[in-house]
């Protein structure tokens, strides 16, 4: 079960999340709650694309489906914000099911592509809905009544909790039943049905549970944004950033997308103060990205783990 | 009643029938031994048996229950597991942790159980003292072993070994034999094998295929010493 040094990790992330929300300002605050939500769905994806072994390309669909969850029930129903945002991950992830019926008929290569198609047909068809703002998007006004004070003050000890929480988390569901058949999915998938092990059911569990974080980080992203518009939302941006967190950092690893957050918002921030402009950046993301991918495949953690491993195996030798 | 029967069953690839209407009964407790030219169907058969394969025709029968649509996972669960010719283990995680995954879903046992059993499997495959050791790290022969331990930490009642011997040296026949031989009672043991030394005493019923057809079906040494086996097997 749950390990000592796990709850531990728990109280100090709750720690700091209280105090990042007394004493860190609100500009940084701001972005932080980006970095912890970005993180959140980049662990999303890595647990359907980097253990599951269904790479897809549409996870903008869930973001799209979070932010505008948000935005529909907040505004047009008395239900508080905070309440929103729990139940459009339930929501999301019963959507989810029906649509996993459907693009589970395809796989690898052609389910990466179909999930796409899926997340293009929902934008388009939020574009031509003038109840859902059509391109202009919606505005979130819970009860009709402009957002009072500022979001990020409460969401950024959420997401940083949560982040923590998404860790521990993930430590013992890998450690249980389900886990021990996600490894091994992850290293021979035919081998596993060999096993026993019911593949299709177990993707539908992560394809299931992926979606509705994904939901999730993204309600409380537009919650800090306080505005959604199809074209940002459900942009391929999203999942772009996602698999360059994880694949960079480090695909089926739950350390890599930690790694990869950190190169992104660095390169992203740094590149920004020192006045290049736009999306510049992202230049430097796909050099590094081809770089990585020709010279440490595996991502920048595991090499990183493996040669300190090789270090210490030639001392003690 | 048969433990586990196919009826008539027939496979076609494009046009060539790999396995051509198969009838074969095999009761508890019973060593089968599945043998063959190249080409003869032997592989296409345990597919079917095992569910990775759907017949084109035919049924396969259970204890008296049309088993023929189940997919390979719920074959294991209703009892026939398959030791495939590559072994197909699980690289990165542990010996134990590749014998554990078959007794939690295949055999549905509870993870106090399934540490019971698991034990007692590695320790049927000589596997114990390489438990903690990563899959990735095995050699042939303990790759070989594991994925025996694999099949049996499922619990099966149908045991499906295709060429579990194959590539390895005469002592490492034996020793894998001598592990088959532990893993025999109570249960069918299909084995198919190029090897008739690796058969000898651990099969008693011999079954020949040759061109996808049945050709010989019978008590291991009788059917070993008939002239048939010998002109289309031997080729003498």
């Amino acid at each position: 079960m749950i390990r000592t040094i796990e709850i531990v990790a728990l109280v100090m992330g709750a720690i700091i999340a209280w105090l990042a929300a007394t004493y860190v300002d609100s500009g940084l605050q701001f972005l932080l709650c980006e970095v912890f939500l970005l993180f959140i769905m980049s662990q999303m994806w890595n647990l359907l694309a980097g253990y599951a072994g269904q790479v897809s390309f549409g996870q903008q669909m869930f973001v799209g489906l979070g932010g505008y969850g948000l935005c529909l029930i907040a505004n047009n129903t008395g239900i508080p914000v905070w309440a929103t945002i729990i139940i459009v991950p339930v929501i999301v992830g019963l959507l989810a099911i029906p649509l996993g019926m459907v693009v589970f008929h395809l796989k690898h290569a052609y389910f990466a592509i179909g999930m796409w198609v899926a997340a293009e047909v929902v934008f388009q068809f939020v574009v031509k809905t003038p109840a859902l703002g059509g391109s202009g998007g919606m505005v979130l006004r819970p009860g009709g009544e402009m957002m009072q004070g500022f979001p990020e003050q409460t969401v950024l000890p959420v997401a940083l909790f949560l982040s923590v929480a998404l860790i521990v988390g993930l430590r013992v569901f890998l450690r249980s039943k389900l886990g021990l058949a996600t490894l091994a999915v992850r290293d021979n998938e035919a081998a596993a049905e060999a096993a026993g092990v019911n593949i299709w059911r177990l993707h539908m569990i992560l394809f299931t549970l992926t979606g509705a974080g994904t939901a999730l980080a993204a309600a409380l992203y537009y919650t800090t944004t306080l505005f959604v518009t199809p074209l940002d939302a459900f942009q391929a941006k999203w999942v772009v950033l996602m698999m360059f967190i994880v694949v960079v950092g480090g695909l089926g690893t739950l350390t890599g997308p930690v790694v990869g957050i950190a190169l992104f918002i660095g390169i992203r921030e740094l590149m920004t103060a020192a006045g290049y402009s736009g999306g510049q950046y992202w230049i430097v993301m796909g050099l590094l990205s081809i770089g990585v991918l020709l010279f440490l495949p595996q991502g920048l953690w595991p090499a990183f783990s493996n040669y300190v491993q090789s270090l210490r195996g030639k001392a003690s030798s | 009643m048969a433990l586990i029967s196919t009826v008539d069953v027939s496979r076609l690839f494009g046009s060539v029938y790999a396995v051509d209407r198969v009838s074969v009964e095999l009761n508890e407790g019973e060593g089968v031994g599945l043998i063959g030219p190249n080409g003869a169907g032997k592989t296409t058969l345990l597919s079917l048996l095992a569910g990775s394969l759907k017949p084109t025709q035919g049924k396969i029968m259970m204890e008296g229950v049309d088993v023929t649509m189940l997919p390979v996972f719920a074959r294991v669960t209703a009892g026939i597991a398959r030791a495939a010719q590559i072994p197909q283990t699980f690289n990165r995680l542990t010996v134990r942790e590749n014998v554990l995954l078959p007794a939690y879903f295949g055999a549905r046992l509870s993870q106090h159980d399934a540490g019971i059993w698991v034990d007692e499997v590695l320790e049927m495959t000589d596997l114990l003292r390489r438990a903690g050791q990563q899959a990735a790290s095995l050699g042939l022969l303990d790759r070989k072993r594991l994925e025996l331990a694999k099949a049996v930490a499922s619990k099966p009642r149908v045991l499906l070994l295709d060429e579990v011997a194959a590539g390895l040296t005469e002592p490492e026949i034996a020793s894998i034999k001598e592990v088959v031989k532990r893993l025999q009672p109570g249960r069918v043991i299909v084995w198919v094998e190029h090897i008739p030394f690796a058969l000898q005493g651990v099969c008693s019923r011999l079954l020949v295929m040759d061109k996808g057809a049945k050709l010989l079906d019978g008590p291991f040494d009788e059917v070993w010493a008939s002239d048939v086996l010998q002109s289309t097997y031997m080729g003498m």
